[in-house]
C-alpha cells in the first residue's frame, strides 16, 4: 500500500518538515546559549505550544472542522502521565484518598509516557467515533462538551486531580533539547501526514464532501484516525508540559488555553505546517510585548497605565482580523520549501 | 408526588432559559450560517447597562429593563455590522472563529474597563419572591422566566408567520439568494435576524442578573455554551428544535440534580454533557433537524 501519492509530495514532505525543524530547532539552540534562566521556561511553554497547535493541525487543518477539545486532551495526557511517574512517597501525601490503587506504585518515565499516550489515545478514539458523525457546527459543539467533561472531571475528582490545587512533586524528566527533538519529530509527522494520500483525501472531503465519497473516500475512517493522531500529539504536549514543570493544575487545561493555541493556528494558516509553526512564533512573542504592556510600564518617559485584559483583547482582535481579512491565514495553503523549490517539484496551487 | 411537581417546575424555569438564549443562536445561524458565540456578550452587556443605569440613580425598574433589552439589541446589530458582516458568506468554521474572536474581545474588554470581578447589581430582585402554592415551594422569578419564553416564543411564532419580514426571514432560511431576488433587502432580513436575537438575549439578561445579582465579564459565557448544546442536540437552525433542546437541557440538568448523589453535584455538567453525545449519536444531526437536501441548494 503507498501511503504517498507520488514521490514529488514525500520529497517535499521531507524538505517542508526540514526546514521548519532547523528554524524551530535554531531558535531553541539561541535561547539555550544566549538565554536567561527564566527564559529556558518561557521558551519549553512555547514548545509545548507548538506541539499542541501542530496536534490541533492535523485535525482541524485537514478536515476544517474547529476543534476546541484540544486542551482537554494535553490535560490528559500530563495528567496520567504525573500520576504514573511521580514518586510513591509523594503520592501518598497528595493523594492520600486516591482510588484503584493509584498511590500505591510508581514508573519509569518512558512507560508512563506510554501509558499516558495509550490511555488519551484510546480516549480520543471512543470520542472520535462521536465527532465524525456529526457535520461541522455540531462537531464542534461536542468538542465544547468533551472540554468541560474533562474540565469538570479535573475539577471534581480532586482525590485524583487535586482539582484547583497544584498536583506536584512529578520529576523532571525533559529539558529544553528533548522538547525540541519531540518537536521535530511531531513536525515531520504532521507533515508527512498532510501529504499523505490519507491528509490529501480529507482535504478534498473538507473542500466538498459528497463528490470526496463519490470518488471513493471514506470519510468516516480519515476523520478518526486524524482525530487520534491529533489525540496522540496532544497527549504527548500534556507529557512534555508536566515533565518539565513537576507541578500541573488542572485551571491551564481550559478556555483560555484553547483560545491562545486556536489564535496561533489560525493567525499562520490552519491548511499548512508552516502555518501551524509561523503563528505559534509570532503569538508567542507578540504576547510576551502584549504582557509587558499589560502591567503598566514606563516607557520613553511616559507611564502607561495598567491595563489587565489586554493580551485577550489582543487574541480576540488576531482572530477576527485574520477571519475578516484572510481568512485562509498569512501563509493559506504555502508550504516553506515552495519558497526554494521555485518552479520545480511544487504542484500549482 | 408533591416533589415531582416541584422538580418539574424547576426543570420548567431552567430549561425556558436556555430556550429563550438558545432561540437567539438559532436564529441567527437558520438565516447567515453564523455560530454566534457572542451572544453571551450581548447578554453581559445588557447586565452591565442595569449595573450602569442603576448606579445613575434610575429607580424604576421598567425603565432599567427597557433600557437593558435597548441595550442588547443595539449592541447585538453593532457587532453585525462591524465584525459579522465582512464574513457574512464565507464558511460557517469562518463566522464560528469570527464569533469567537469578538467574544474574546469583548469579555477582555469588560475586564479591562469595569472590572474582573463581579458586581452587584439588586435593582431586579423585586422579581424574586417565594410562592406557596399548597406543599409546593417555588419562586416567582421562576413563573416570570417560563412565562416570559413562552410569550417570547409565541410573539416570534407570530412574527415569522405573520409580517412580511418574518416571512421573508423564513425564506431567507431556505434560500437566500432567492428572498434577495424578490426584492427584499438582505441588510434587512440579517438585521431583523440580530436585532430579535438581541431581544431575546436581553430578556434572557434580566432573569440571569434577577437570580444571581452579579453582573462579570463571564456573565453570558456559560449560560451560552448550554445554549448551543440546546441548539445543537434540537437540531441546528430550527428553531421549535432550539426551544426542545432547551426544555430537555433544562430537565436533564435537574434530573442529575435529582439523581446524583451530594458528592457528585460539582459533575452535573459533565454527566448532562454526556448524555447529550449520546442522543448525537442516535441523531447526529439533532432531533428536529432541518431536512437536507444535497446539491439542491448552491
Amino acid at each position: 500500500m503507498r501511503i504517498f501519492q507520488s514521490i514529488r509530495s514525500f520529497k517535499n514532505a521531507v524538505w517542508g518538515a526540514s526546514l521548519l525543524s532547523i528554524l524551530v530547532a535554531g531558535i531553541g539552540l539561541l535561547v539555550i546559549v544566549f538565554g536567561e534562566k527564566y527564559h529556558l521556561r518561557l521558551v519549553y511553554a512555547a514548545y509545548v505550544n507548538l506541539l499542541v497547535v501542530l496536534g490541533l493541525q492535523v485535525f482541524m487543518g485537514n478536515t476544517n472542522i474547529t476543534n476546541l477539545s484540544h486542551s482537554a486532551f494535553m490535560g490528559l495526557g500530563a495528567y496520567v502521565a504525573a500520576i504514573c511517574v511521580t514518586p510513591v512517597t509523594i503520592k501518598k501525601l497528595s493523594l492520600p484518598d486516591a482510588p484503584w490503587g493509584l498511590n500505591t506504585f510508581e514508573l519509569d518515565a518512558f512507560s508512563s509516557a506510554i501509558i499516558s499516550l495509550t490511555i488519551t489515545g484510546f480516549l480520543a478514539f471512543l470520542t472520535g467515533l462521536i465527532i465524525v458523525r456529526l457535520s461541522g457546527i455540531g462537531a464542534t459543539i461536542v468538542t465544547i462538551a468533551i472540554l468541560v467533561i474533562v474540565h469538570s472531571v479535573f475539577m471534581h475528582r480532586t482525590d485524583i486531580f487535586k482539582g484547583k490545587q497544584a498536583f506536584f512533586g512529578i520529576p523532571q524528566v525533559f529539558d529544553l533539547y528533548s522538547i525540541i527533538i519531540i518537536s521535530i519529530g511531531v513536525i515531520f509527522v504532521a507533515r508527512f501526514f498532510r501529504e499523505s494520500k490519507w491528509g490529501i483525501q480529507l482535504r478534498a472531503s473538507s473542500d466538498d464532501d459528497t463528490s470526496a465519497s463519490a470518488m471513493g473516500v471514506n470519510i468516516f475512517n480519515l476523520r478518526l484516525f486524524a482525530w487520534t493522531l491529533g489525540g496522540l500529539i496532544l497527549a504527548m504536549a500534556g507529557i512534555c508540559y508536566a515533565y518539565f514543570l513537576g507541578t500541573i493544575s488542572a485551571r491551564p487545561f481550559y478556555f483560555s488555553h484553547v483560545f491562545l493555541t486556536l489564535a496561533m493556528l489560525i493567525l499562520g494558516g490552519m491548511r499548512s505546517i508552516t502555518g501551524a509553526v509561523l503563528g505559534t512564533i509570532m503569538i508567542t512573542f507578540g504576547l510576551e510585548w502584549v504582557r509587558f504592556m499589560e502591567t503598566g510600564p514606563v516607557l520613553i518617559g511616559i507611564k502607561f497605565p495598567e491595563m489587565l485584559g489586554l493580551s485577550g483583547i489582543t487574541l480576540g482582535a488576531v482572530i477576527v482580523l485574520i477571519m475578516v481579512l484572510r481568512n485562509g491565514g498569512l501563509v493559506g495553503n504555502f508550504e516553506i520549501e515552495q519558497m526554494f523549490l521555485k518552479g520545480r517539484n511544487v504542484p500549482k496551487v | 408526588m408533591d416533589y415531582i411537581v416541584q422538580q418539574t417546575l424547576n426543570a420548567l424555569s431552567f430549561g425556558a432559559e436556555y430556550a429563550l438564549i438558545a432561540l437567539g443562536l438559532a436564529i441567527v445561524f437558520s438565516i447567515m450560517n453564523l455560530v454566534n458565540f457572542a451572544h453571551g456578550e450581548v447578554i453581559a452587556i445588557g447586565g452591565y447597562t442595569m449595573m450602569v443605569m442603576a448606579t445613575l440613580a434610575f429607580k424604576n425598574p421598567i425603565i432599567i429593563i427597557l433600557g437593558a433589552v435597548l441595550a442588547a439589541i443595539i449592541m447585538a446589530l453593532f457587532l453585525e455590522r462591524i465584525a459579522f458582516r465582512p464574513v457574512r458568506y464565507a464558511d460557517a468554521t469562518t463566522g464560528l472563529l469570527t464569533a469567537f474572536g469578538v467574544s474574546l474581545i469583548l469579555q477582555n474588554l469588560f475586564l479591562l474597563l469595569v472590572s474582573p470581578r463581579p458586581i452587584a447589581v439588586t435593582s431586579m430582585y423585586f422579581l424574586d419572591w417565594p410562592i406557596r402554592l399548597g406543599p409546593i415551594q417555588i419562586s416567582s422569578l421562576q413563573i416570570f422566566e417560563t412565562l416570559a419564553t413562552l410569550i417570547a416564543i409565541l410573539l416570534l411564532v407570530l412574527f415569522l408567520k405573520k409580517s412580511l419580514l418574518g416571512i421573508a426571514m423564513r425564506a431567507a432560511s431556505l434560500d437566500f439568494e432567492m428572498v434577495r431576488l424578490m426584492g427584499i433587502r438582505a441588510n434587512r432580513v440579517i438585521a431583523a435576524a440580530f436585532a430579535i436575537s438581541g431581544l431575546l438575549a436581553g430578556i434572557a439578561a434580566i432573569f440571569i442578573i434577577a437570580r444571581r445579582g452579579a453582573v462579570d465579564p463571564t456573565l453570558g459565557f456559560n449560560p451560552v455554551l448550554k445554549a448551543f448544546v440546546a441548539c445543537v442536540v434540537g437540531g441546528f437552525g430550527s428553531l421549535p428544535g432550539a426551544v426542545l433542546g432547551g426544555f430537555l437541557l433544562g430537565a436533564l440538568e435537574v434530573g442529575m440534580l435529582v439523581l446524583l448523589p451530594q458528592s457528585y453535584g460539582g459533575m452535573k455538567d459533565a454527566f448532562v454533557f454526556a448524555i447529550i453525545a449520546i442522543i448525537l449519536v442516535w441523531r447526529p444531526e439533532g432531533i428536529l433537524s432541518p431536512p437536507k437536501e444535497k446539491g439542491d441548494k448552491i
